[in-house]
């Protein structure tokens, strides 16, 4: 009975490593997807593009960024209301 | 039973809440980046709000990237080009492709820089009282210190038994000036400190005063 019961929680354990691995390199690649066109937006805004790594930040972090761009003054000028 | 099933419901319901607080959360940002860019802000609204859709993120995602590397209306309308005169001549016009990194408060730079003309001098007293004083410019490279009366119209001359014959080489690269000891016995002191020849060149644009023997030199740029 305890071999039985230590081989499958030895299972267990391998099979929850192997998805929160799975779990986390795939929130690595969505973000890098994410953090890219960001990054240019940032510092096209005048921002720092260090802010785009704020989507490594799960559920809140795109928002924050997101957050940023739209509330804060930009650097390097905004449209003006004509030139929409 | 029921208490399972009323808690999935909370739960799911809350989960609800908190998706369609997001997604207005992110439709009013996504209108407020674009119009900031000089965008429709309904282009970016409708952006976020196609998640809602069967397309899924996917083409928000790829919509995210046009807009990262697309032009923005933004730096294409310059407010100051109106008030700001002719172009200075001599600098090209800007290429058509480079206007995305064009700035509406940036100014063009100026033509050429202004070449620094002034020269320097070298002013101080023998020690039998005459004064000296010694003008290095631009117009040669380089510039013989030397105890012995001119001869050319490079050396210049400080009438001094101390000073070597020659004594120091003074070089001029743009708006920089150097000095090299030639090795003399009564040595080169640069604010002080011994110039001996194996130290080569020495960047004296900024030095104050120079002793060549047992004259003392103040460096000055008028």
């Amino acid at each position: 009975m305890p071999d039985t019961f230590y081989y499958l929680l030895s299972w267990f354990l391998g099979i929850g490593s192997f998805v929160m691995l799975m779990v986390l390199i795939g929130h690595l690649l969505v973000s890098l997807v994410l953090i890219i066109p960001t990054w240019r937006i940032c510092e096209r805004a005048g921002f720092a593009g260090a802010w785009s790594l704020l989507h490594l930040v799960p559920v809140i972090g795109s928002f924050v960024v997101m957050a940023i761009l739209a509330f804060g003054d930009w650097p390097n000028g905004e449209a003006t209301a004509e030139a929409r | 039973m029921g208490t399972e099933v009323v808690a999935l419901m909370g739960l799911a319901g809350l989960s609800s809440a908190f998706a369609l607080v997001s997604l207005v959360l992110a439709a009013w940002m996504a209108w407020r980046i674009v119009e900031k860019a000089g965008l429709p802000g309904w282009t970016g609204m409708g952006a976020i709000l196609l998640t809602l859709t069967a397309v899924g993120t996917i083409v928000p995602l790829v919509l995210l990237w046009v807009f990262a590397f697309m032009r923005w209306p933004r730096d294409t309308a310059v407010p100051f080009a109106a008030s700001a005169g002719p172009v200075p001549t001599g600098s090209p016009p800007p290429p058509p492709g480079n206007t995305a990194t064009a700035r509406p408060t940036a100014l063009p730079p100026p033509p050429k820089a202004i070449p620094d003309a002034r020269r320097w001098l070298l002013t101080g007293k023998l020690p039998d009282g005459q004064a000296v004083a010694l003008s290095v410019d631009a117009s040669a490279p380089a510039w013989i210190l030397t105890g012995a009366p001119a001869g050319q119209p490079t050396e210049l001359s400080v009438p001094d038994p101390s000073v070597g014959q020659p004594h120091a080489r003074l070089m001029v690269a743009g708006a920089r000036l150097g000095l090299a000891d030639l090795g003399s016995p009564g040595g080169t002191y640069i604010d002080g400190a011994r110039l001996l020849p194996e130290h080569g060149p020495r960047d004296i644009t900024s030095v104050r005063t120079l002793r060549v023997g047992t004259v003392e030199l103040t460096l000055s740029r008028p």
